[in-house]
């Protein structure tokens, strides 16, 4: 079947988990997105996986508690491996979602949604439909503000550089 | 399940021409009993069939009642996809033993190519006849009014059947959904493609393990 759709940038997903993960470790997980998004929390969960830059294959994955905190994960990205999936938890009001986001196309895996209705054919659907279309909301409001940033000269000469300083661990 | 409980694992697709044509409801509604899940005829061997069927239950493959499929806006169906395989290594094995026994019993050292065409076809019948197939489900979700469908799968194999049934039965095609769809303003876009790829930190500028200086905990 052919793709008639925008393209899938094979470097994009990529940049924008580590910028995802970056920006939550340095604003305490906090991100005051535009509207209608709001504000939201947002952490790296338990599994962080990469690959080569030239390949799609994953090489290396990190799971358990905290991955991101770990030694392995920082030095995995400073030995200029790409993140593939990031497992993220995002809280918006008192609803609290847990997703990773896979590869280059962002594909939703193993997503959790903070159900409440259990019971009744249409209802569940109602409520788990509202309740995805919520998570899209929310991961479109994120990563529209990293294309915001990373179109910018700004990414360049002063976001980019920051990053690298935090990968290394000389921020 | 999927779609209406437990974790949801999906591939999001945007409708092209998302437009419904009028009559929508009737129109679809016959397009997806026409492409059904309708059981093979017994007893022929290599039964092999799929088509769509009700979320609820893969027994369920008639679409008239809209109440079970249809949910203000939300269509919801699986595609099933039965499949007979055959345990090869047994089969080849007691291909063997029968090739054997003609041997024996027509006193001869080589079983002749089409004597062994023919056993190993009569044995295929035999054993396909006897075999309940495996079914596989696909669950989606099309969003009628926002022109997407969720597909609960990320097998490449099972989202292809998925994207060729849907197009058969209801004359539209699904683009793999970019995450450049989320971007409203078409400059973004633009500039986003023309950036490229800028790794945080390029393969020449690796640094090796030791020389990483992190902060947290005793790792150092």
């Amino acid at each position: 079947m052919s793709t008639d759709g925008l393209p899938i940038p094979s470097h994009t997903a990529g940049e924008f988990y580590v910028w995802l993960w970056w920006t939550s470790e340095g604003r305490g997980g906090v991100f005051d997105l535009a509207a209608p998004v709001g504000r939201v929390d947002v952490w790296v969960d338990e599994r962080i996986a990469f690959r080569n830059p030239e390949e799609q294959k994953v090489v290396a994955v990190m799971t358990g508690q905290n991955p991101s905190a770990s030694l392995e994960a920082r030095a995995a990205l400073a030995g200029g491996k790409v993140l593939q999936d990031l497992r993220i938890g995002v809280r918006r009001d008192d609803r609290e979602y847990f997703v990773t986001l896979k590869g280059p196309n962002m594909h939703f895996q193993g997503l959790k949604l903070p159900q409440v209705v259990t019971e009744g054919g249409e209802e569940v659907l109602y409520e788990r439909m509202h309740l995805y279309d919520e998570i899209c909301l929310i991961v479109a409001g994120l990563f529209q503000e990293w294309s915001g940033l990373r179109t910018t000269a700004e990414w360049d000469r002063g976001i980019l550089p920051e990053l690298r300083k935090w990968v290394t661990g000389k921020a | 399940m999927g779609i209406l409980s437990s974790a949801l694992t999906v591939s999001r697709f945007r409708v092209l021409d998302p437009t419904l044509p009028e009559g929508w409801r009737e129109i679809y509604r016959d397009r997806l009993n026409e492409f059904a899940f309708h059981e093979p005829p017994q007893g022929m061997g290599k039964e092999e069939g799929e088509g769509w069927c009700q979320i609820k239950n893969l027994l369920d493959t008639e679409f008239d009642d809209f109440n079970e499929w249809l949910y203000n806006g939300w269509a919801v169906f699986q595609l099933r996809v039965d499949k007979k395989r055959l345990p090869m290594k047994l089969f080849k094995a007691t291909l063997e033993k029968r090739g054997k026994a003609w041997c024996e019993e027509h006193e001869v050292e080589r079983c002749p190519s089409t004597v062994k065409t023919e056993l190993k076809e009569r044995l295929e019948h035999e054993w396909m006849v006897r075999m309940l197939p495996s079914s596989r489900v696909t669950e989606a979700a099309w969003n009628m009014e926002d022109g997407y469908v969720i597909v609960h799968t990320l097998s490449e194999g099972s989202v292809d059947a998925f994207r060729k049934r849907f197009f058969r039965t209801f004359g539209k095609k699904l683009a793999p959904w970019s995450p450049l769809d989320w971007l409203e303003d078409a400059k973004t876009v633009e500039n986003l493609l023309a950036t490229g790829a800028e790794p945080v930190v390029s393969l020449e500028d690796a640094a090796p393990l030791e020389s990483v200086a992190l902060d947290d905990g005793d790792e150092k």
